[in-house]
């Protein structure tokens, strides 16, 4: 019995099941065990039971498509669900050939009695079908039409997991993917990396009080300035200044990233491009990447009045030099045959511009955006430390000069923090833009 | 000349192109990397008539690509001339021939558009040439698409479908131009020899339902044979045709051919002339290409 369940809890779709309905199910579950070779159903067979592996393995060839002569080809191991043309609405018949590979122990669950239990329970029933129709498309590469076939049962108070494109929403997936994530041994061990980082902190600076750590601010330090009511000097999380600073920061730094996007994407375009181009502003541009960004501070401040608009232009210079580099690099690494392709096909020099060289570069864009971004904080503190009024930079500096240490430290945890936002925001609209990428990615770049 | 055509026609099945025919004359090709000239192409000639599946064998980097890219448009030839249904495509004072949706390649390793679904990529050439509006684009992708039994691949990107079916794919945005040659650079590489058989049949079923003449590179003779009218076989770098097989297997085939006594004949006269120019190049180091 035990055995039965918990090897429904690791297959895929029926993961999230209540307890209630997991015991019906158990119920009607019986094991089988094959030896290597034999076959345990080939295409076309009536479909009856629906398998999951519980040990050894099985080779499952699926014909993705009526007719489709091309078999695409798996091998199911323990936890892994296959022939699940057994809950199809319609004729049940295989899909695929499946060959135990070893000796291998199967649970069966016959498809009728499972739609039977299924129905009782709608709401928990859903689940389990929008769950497999998302394993079925993802897993095992078959067409949306197939997926398409996993009854859907009609449960008014959820909206239809399935609509659109047929390749599902995604939704089970995510927190598959999460659930993943929290039984692999990455999230403890990222607790982990945390834990020692602090405690060396703590133990080198508070405890030891080794002789380089000893004027440093300690943990207990900054955490009780850093959260407390009244900081002894004067910023926490409860100042309104402290959220002034923030803001100044991220608007400094939102400006000149836009600025830097909007004019080194089409700079680094066209350098891609066009060799006549690149002949031209290249040199210039390669002269100029290098200098560091301080060394461009009294030009700034001779330049721009103010203590704004320095700042911004200095922010704006390191990006804008990672952001065209990124994309010049990208437009090269684009296979010649895409645009040959589109040249065939009777596309124009613009238009293979528009739907080739942009798209083509797009990955490297978004990996140049995501430095340029890390950058534009670099260089923004940087800024904000020779001139400016407001914003992290600036709140680490002064509070130097003015010996208030712990505060130093809470500008920095404050910056690592909001530029760890930044940055995945960037990757999440790189994301979002790059459906193509994200997809193909997940199939593991087959 | 007329009597030769007439019998190629006459062995055609089922339908009879009309428009495709291929001329190459005296092209001479010669690369000048470094002031070092090396000729890729010597003085090569060949006819192909309309509707024809001419094979092009040889072994790798004998130049028989840098003939595809001259018909293609993507090089310029030295000398010669190059032309399509009696309309000069490239020849004295005009080195290079314009791409055009006339004649479509298919390349050795896809040139699908990965940032496109299927669908998209399938309407490519008509949206881009503006003939026709977006709907009955679509429409006619939609269809040619399940004609070439891709219904449900539609709204995939390119790259969550299987090598075989990119293919496919990739034919039919070809054949949605209505081109009259199809030009292929060695597209089943990559295959394995299983999946290539499957893309073999597919290609002789769209050749079948279509007019197209089609122009095809490759080094593996058994797929030459299979799939070919003619057979020519290049010499290693420079390339020119170094023998002209007639296949008189009838179409249509499908892969019973294989294991035919007259396929077997066949593979026996040409292997070891093939054999004997992949040595060659072999001996002289010639990079893949």
């Amino acid at each position: 019995m035990d055995q039965i369940s918990a090897l429904l809890k690791r297959a895929m779709p029926f993961q999230t099941v209540p307890e209630d309905l997991l015991r019906e199910i158990v119920k009607i579950a019986k094991w089988r065990s094959y030896s290597r070779g034999d076959l345990i159903y080939n295409v076309d067979d009536e479909a009856e039971d629906i398998h999951i592996v519980s040990s050894g393995s099985v080779s499952h060839a699926l014909r993705p498509e009526a007719g489709s002569p091309e078999l695409l080809e798996r091998v199911m191991r323990p936890g892994d669900v296959f022939g699940w043309a057994a809950v199809f609405e319609g004729q049940r018949r295989r899909l695929a050939k499946t060959i135990s590979l070893e000796r291998s122990e199967v649970l069966q669950i016959n498809g009728e009695q499972l739609m039977r239990l299924i129905r009782r329970m709608p709401a928990a029933g859903d689940v389990i079908m929008s769950r497999l129709a998302t394993m079925i498309t993802k897993e095992f590469a078959a067409t949306p039409a197939v997926a398409a076939r996993v009854p859907h049962l009609q449960v008014a108070t959820e909206p239809a997991p399935q609509q659109g494109s047929g390749v599902a929403s995604g939704w089970a997936l995510t927190t598959f993917r999460i659930a993943q994530w929290l039984k692999s041994p990455s999230p403890y061990l990222m607790v982990i990396g945390f834990g020692v980082f602090l405690g060396l902190w703590y133990l080198t600076v508070e405890v030891w009080q080794l002789p380089r750590f000893a004027d440093m601010p300690g943990l207990t330090v900054v955490v009780k300035e850093m959260f407390s009511e009244q900081p002894t000097y004067g910023l926490s999380v409860y100042t309104p200044e402290y959220y002034q600073h923030i803001w100044a920061s991220i608007r400094r730094v939102a400006i000149a990233f836009l600025l830097a996007t909007g004019l080194g994407v089409p700079l680094g375009l066209f350098m891609g491009w066009s060799k006549t181009f690149r002949e031209y502003v290249f040199p210039v541009f390669e002269t100029l990447r290098p200098i560091p960004i301080l060394a461009w501070v009294p030009l700034a401040i001779l330049m721009f009045s103010g203590s704004e608009t320095p700042v911004i232009f200095l922010t704006f210079l390191a990006s804008f030099f990672a952001t065209a580099l990124n994309t010049m690099l990208g437009v090269e690494s684009i296979d010649e045959s895409y645009s040959r392709a589109a040249y065939c096909l009777g596309a124009s020099k613009w238009q293979v511009f528009r739907e080739v060289i942009v798209p083509g570069a797009m990955p490297y864009i978004f990996t140049g955006l995501q430095i340029s971004i890390g950058v534009a904080w670099f260089s923004l503190v940087a800024g904000e430390m020779v001139s400016g009024e407001f914003g992290l930079g600036y709140v680490i500096n002064t509070s130097y000069t003015m010996v208030r240490y712990p505060t130093i430290v809470i500008g920095m945890v404050t910056l690592g923090a909001v530029g760890y936002v930044t940055s995945a925001l960037v990757r999440m609209v790189g994301d979002q833009m790059m459906q193509w990428r994200v997809r193909e990615l997940a199939l593991g770049g087959r | 000349m007329n009597a030769v055509l007439e019998n190629l026609r006459s062995r055609r099945m089922p339908n009879i192109a009309t428009q495709g025919a291929i001329r190459i004359d005296d092209v001479v090709k010669i690369y000048d990397p470094d002031g070092a000239a090396v000729m890729a192409v010597d003085h090569c000639s060949l006819d192909i008539p309309a509707g024809e599946i001419c094979m092009i064998v040889g072994p790798s980097g004998c130049g028989k690509t840098t003939l595809l890219n001259a018909i293609a448009g993507f090089h310029s030839i030295t000398s010669g001339s190059i032309s399509m249904d009696g309309q000069l495509l490239c020849g004295p004072g005009k080195p290079k021939a314009e791409p055009g949706s006339d004649r479509i390649v298919v390349f050795q390793n896809g040139a699908l558009f990965p940032w496109k679904t299927n669908l998209e990529n399938v309407a490519f050439g008509p949206l881009m040439q503006g003939k026709l509006g977006k709907k009955e684009i679509y429409e006619k992708a939609r269809s040619m698409m399940a004609d070439a039994g891709l219904s449900g691949t539609e709204d995939n990107f390119p790259g969550e479908v299987s090598s075989g079916l990119r293919r496919r794919v990739e034919i039919v945005r070809a054949l949605m131009n209505d081109p009259k040659v199809l030009l292929f650079d060695e597209p089943y590489r990559a295959l394995d020899s299983l999946t290539k058989s499957v893309m073999h049949e597919a290609l002789l079923e769209i050749y079948y339902k279509n007019k197209v003449t089609i122009f095809f590179i490759t080094h593996d003779l058994e797929e030459a044979i299979f799939l070919g009218h003619r057979l020519v076989i290049m010499t290693s770098r420079p390339c020119k045709p170094k023998k002209i097989l007639e296949v008189d297997i009838p179409h249509p085939r499908d892969y019973s051919v294989l294991t035919s006594p007259r396929f077997r004949e066949l593979m026996e006269e040409t292997s070891a002339v093939v054999h004997e120019e992949a040595k060659k190049s072999f001996a002289a180091g010639e990079k893949e290409g």
